[in-house]
């Protein structure tokens, strides 16, 4: 047993001792034919097992066996660990520089005035309004008249309009869309109109064209502290949960009672500063319940129907959204400017 | 309106500060828009709403905080001295004819003798400056001071001036044509127009302007003072008619208060005798248009119905009587008649908002509404908007949103023909300049000025899109047609960028026109041959949408780009598609086709053919070939250059060949792919590269 185990060792010493230099696939092939080829050298000592006798004959061959098995294996192994190697060498040799950009289209950016928009159209819809539209170029009936405000009434100064002819008109306001939609559609509605409105009237704080959404809510037992609510809610939304809302009496022909709704001053905190001009309070919007002259004029009965409408321009809110400073930026289109939103 | 503190608290002691005042008017409709510091005074900026016209005076804003307060009005002293005496001696030397009762419903007015014309005392001068009118002498200064103190316009003629002895109260008609105001200005008078005549001549414009040949002078000794009620509609008209408005106009076309008149004439005349050393003689009083007072009903439950508050009835009586509306009641009905000063009171809404307001808003409780649900109206077309705002901007355009406006300049920007339709603009009656005076029929010229404005500030890589309503006009007296386009700007410098794109810019703007048509599903799509005049000839294309011509896209031809100023080398690629041409061609709700369940062979054609033959036309012959084996063809290489001959290119395409119910063989695909290239070699006149 000794004497086999020593014979046995001394084909497995110089091959480990071969195999430890070997650093390609070629050369480990080369070792390979060497030990195990029709004339390698563990071949040969296999081949020379006939001439023992039968009991030391098995026992020499499993040994070699054992060898061959050995041998096969240390190979496999290191011909991965080549392989693995040589990737690895490849991939180094491709490497690249991360840091250069990738290639993508950049995408442009939403108006900061949409995004408004839609911000707030969301709100409204999640609570259930739908969302209507009207002309911009609209008949005088539509902008003034069948909203209680007959032609030389003054109120008709609180909106310096364009017209187009005697009768047609830049709308002024979204409010027309409210008597479009009531003559179209019977009560209970509940529904926004976002859209451009126009006056003519251009100076730092004012732009001939600019944005408002309306919002009507009509039924049978629609009431004041509905209104209250609807908005109190819409305002926590879009500004902050605990911003104070505060409604206050105000005038228009179309609504009686009518609000204009402010809320507290996002920038100082009601302590006063420049943006709400030291009353620590920021006008918001303007809504009231609907008048009945106007349930009148789309021939709903008022004394069956109440409700309420509202309007707000987007400007302002954009602006104190993301604290820009003047109102004709919106209109410039500077890059520099729509990148950032 | 500026109102002055100090003079507010001579007519009402309530023990309040400034702000605190400021708070509860604004808390309950009069809006204290700012606190202004004056000398030993503080000057309160009210804004009042067009509705209430009883406010436009100190009085008006004591009587407002009189209700919310409680406390009474102290009213200003209007006691003339030794009236009776002067009375008793002196009948009316002036005698007044209204000829239009409906137009002025009262006048009255008196002679004050022997004033001396000089300046106000300082004070009044004071009032008047900080309020913001111009101090001039103590005659005309006194009407001043009691317009702005009781809200009641007055007006003083120099007697001696007025011919006849007369007044007469008409509208203008043939006899007056034109009158010479206090300003100097000669005016013809607009129809309608009421005036004040004497026996000759109008010597002045009702309740807007004296006339020049009355006016109150340095000589002056005797003035003829009136205190006149005129109506709201007529006033605004003839005011605007003339581009003329004044303290009195504006008070009289909001509504001024009838039953003050003798008042505010008093209180006039005992100032004129105070600090003119006038001498009043008796008033002269003229009312055919005596009204009773209107009596409106209103419901107690409807109130609080109305507010969503239970607000007792006993609370809303008490309101009314504090708004001096002296409330009757039978059981839950209440009956008010206002005071003639609150002539926006009208209806059972009006008295609910009275009720509101001094009951305060902030006491009406938030209860959001209960609603029936429903899911019946999807808001399609502002998605598809939204959507298609989304798609265009990850394209890599920037939103851009423009006034509706256009320059009549445009059309020759754009060189339209005589005929095209964009020439058909809404022009506005009272543009704010002559660049802003039409309404847009095409986004593209804004959008070419926003180019130019990014450029001009040393930017690149610009892209632009707007979606917008254009305005096509109709006939008279119809609205125009409006249509939501939208369209898009890009300039494209790669000289900065890493990697440099080579496609052509045009095929980047189509691609982003494609792009927009697949978000939608729609496949019924082509480009094909576009005469924009303002486009580039061999680099534009007609976008077709089921059959409608949706819109272009192509390059801005050199002279556009000439005329618009505008330099640099690269392309300007622009777009404009209808909106709407693509929604109503917005698919339905997708049919599924089951997924092949065999596999496709694929062989390529590389074609020479002249150039003018375009990918389209052989993509259109390989799917006309009679086989239902063609699946698809896409064409995926263009060369010209070295090995083509001049006039020629090559295209490569790629055909792929399906079966739906096997797996195609190879000779089977061979067979029909030669006779395929045979087809193509004959309608292209082409040859296998």
């Amino acid at each position: 047993m000794g004497g086999e185990k020593a014979k046995n060792s001394s084909l497995r010493e110089p091959f480990l001792n071969e195999l430890s230099p070997v650093d390609s696939v070629a050369g480990l092939e080369e070792l390979r034919v060497r030990y195990l080829g029709k004339k390698g050298l563990l071949t040969s000592e296999l081949k020379s097992l006939g001439g023992l006798p039968p009991d030391e004959r098995r026992a020499a061959g499993a040994v070699l066996n054992e060898t061959k098995e050995f041998i096969e294996q240390a190979l496999a192994q290191r011909k991965q660990e080549l392989k693995d190697l040589e990737l690895r060498r490849k991939l180094a040799s491709e490497s690249i520089d991360v840091t250069l950009p990738g290639s993508y289209v950049q995408p442009g950016r939403i108006h900061p005035l949409t995004q408004t928009l839609e911000e707030i159209t969301d709100v409204f819809v999640s609570m259930g309004f739908s969302v209507e539209e009207g002309p911009e170029v609209e008949l005088d009936y539509y902008n003034f008249e069948a909203l209680n405000i007959p032609k030389e009434h003054p109120a008709r100064e609180m909106q310096d309009t364009f017209y187009v002819s005697n009768d047609i008109v830049l709308r002024t306001h979204t409010s027309p869309v409210q008597i479009r939609v009531m003559q179209r559609k019977s009560p209970p509605l509940k529904f926004i109109a976002p859209g451009k409105v126009y006056r003519c009237d251009a100076d730092i704080s004012h732009t001939p064209m600019f944005h408002q959404i309306e919002g009507l809510m009509v039924g049978e037992d629609i009431t004041f502290s509905h209104l209250k609510a609807v908005l109190e809610s819409f305002l926590h939304r879009i500004f902050s949960p605990d911003v104070p809302v505060r409604f206050r009496p105000s005038y228009f022909p179309f609504t009686e009672p009518s609000a204009e709704v402010d809320i507290g001053c996002i920038f100082c905190k009601g302590t006063g500063c420049r943006t709400c001009k030291g009353s620590g309070w920021i006008e918001i919007l303007g809504a009231g319940m609907v008048n009945p002259h106007v349930f009148e004029m789309v021939g709903y009965d008022p004394k069956k129907y109440s409700g309420f409408a509202f309007g707000m321009g987007i400007e302002r809110i954009a602006m104190l959204k993301y604290s820009i400073d003047d109102i004709r930026l919106f209109y410039e289109n500077d890059i520099r400017f729509l990148g950032q939103f | 309106m500026r109102v002055s503190f100090a003079w507010l608290s001579e007519f009402i002691k309530t023990g309040l500060s400034v702000e605190k005042i400021a708070h509860m008017l604004t808390m309950s409709g009069l809006e204290v828009e700012a606190l202004e510091a004056a000398l030993n005074d503080v000057i309160l900026e009210v804004n009042v709403t067009p509705n209430r016209a009883d406010c436009l005076s100190v009085l008006g804003v004591v009587r407002e905080l009189s209700v919310l307060t409680g406390e009474p009005v102290i009213l200003p002293s209007s006691v003339i001295k030794s009236k009776e005496e002067n009375e008793k001696d002196l009948l009316p030397e002036i005698k007044v004819e209204i000829r239009n009762a409906e137009l002025c419903r009262r006048y009255s007015g008196r002679v004050i003798r022997n004033v001396k014309i000089g300046p106000s005392p300082e004070w009044m001068a004071k009032r008047l400056e900080d309020y913001g009118i111009r101090s001039i002498n103590n005659i005309v200064d006194i009407t001043n001071y009691v317009l702005v103190e009781l809200g009641h316009p007055l007006h003083a003629f120099d007697l001696k001036t007025l011919k006849g002895g007369r007044i007469v109260v008409d509208t203008a008609d043939n006899i007056y044509r034109k009158i010479k105001t206090l300003d100097g200005v000669e005016r013809k008078l607009p129809e309608n127009a009421l005036v004040i005549a004497d026996a000759e001549d109008p010597i002045a414009l009702a309740g807007i302007m004296g006339g020049a040949s009355t006016e109150v002078e340095e000589s002056t000794t005797d003035i003829f003072l009136e205190a006149a009620w005129f109506e709201p509609v007529n006033i605004r008209k003839t005011a605007k008619a003339l581009g003329l408005s004044s303290e009195s106009s504006y008070r009289f076309e909001r509504g001024a208060d009838i039953e003050i008149i003798p008042f505010a004439l008093d209180r006039a005349s005992y100032l004129m005798q105070e600090y003119a050393g006038g001498v009043p003689h008796k008033a002269v009083d003229v009312f055919p248009g005596k009204k009773i007072p209107r009596a409106i009903e209103v419901n107690a439950q409807r109130v609080s119905k109305l507010l969503g508050t239970d607000i007792q009835k006993d609370e809303i009586i008490k309101i009314l009587e504090r708004l001096g509306f002296a409330p009757k009641w039978n059981d839950s009905l209440i009956t008010v008649f206002p005071p003639s000063y609150r002539l926006d009171v009208e209806a059972e809404q009006d008295i609910v908002e009275e009720v509101a307001r001094i009951y305060g808003y902030d006491k009406i409780p938030t209860i959001l509404p209960v609603s029936r649900l429903s899911a019946r109206e999807a808001p399609l077309r502002s998605n598809f908007i939204k959507d298609a705002r989304q798609n265009i901007r990850r394209s890599g355009y920037n939103e851009a949103i423009n006034f509706s406006f256009m320059n009549p300049q445009a059309f020759e920007l754009l060189s339209l023909n005589d005929d095209d339709i964009r020439r058909s603009a809404v022009a506005l009656i009272n543009p704010l300049n002559q660049e802003e005076s039409l309404l847009r029929t095409t986004l593209l010229p804004a959008l070419i000025e926003n180019q130019k404005h990014n450029l001009q500030r040393g930017l690149r890589n610009i892209r632009l899109a707007e979606t917008a309503r254009i305005f096509i006009k109709r006939n008279t007296g119809e609205l125009p047609i409006e249509h939501l386009m939208l369209a898009g700007i890009s300039m494209m410098n790669r000289t900065y960028s890493f990697w440099r794109n080579g496609t052509e810019d045009f095929y980047c703007a189509k691609g982003a026109v494609e792009a927009l048509l697949d978000e939608f599903r729609i496949r019924d799509r082509s480009f094909g041959p576009c005469g924009e005049p303002f486009l580039h000839p061999g680099k534009s294309a007609d976008v077709m949408v089921s059959g409608q011509r949706c819109g272009f896209v192509g390059v801005l031809s050199p002279t556009v780009r000439e005329k618009a100023e505008i330099k640099g080398k690269e392309d300007i690629t622009v777009f404009e598609l209808n909106l709407d041409v693509i929604f109503a061609a917005l698919p339905g709700i997708p049919v599924y086709r089951s997924i092949p369940r065999f596999p496709a062979v694929e062989r390529d054609i590389a074609l020479i053919v002249d150039e003018s033959v375009n990918a389209a036309q052989v993509i259109r012959k390989i799917k006309e070939y009679p086989s239902e084996l063609i699946e698809n063809a896409v064409v995926f290489d263009l060369y010209k250059g070295e090995g083509i001959p001049a006039g020629k290119k090559s295209m490569a395409f790629n055909v792929r060949y399906r079966a739906t119910g096997k797996t195609l063989t190879e000779e089977e695909v061979e067979q029909i792919h030669e006779g395929l290239i045979k087809d193509l070699l004959v309608h292209t006149g082409g040859s296998l590269r």
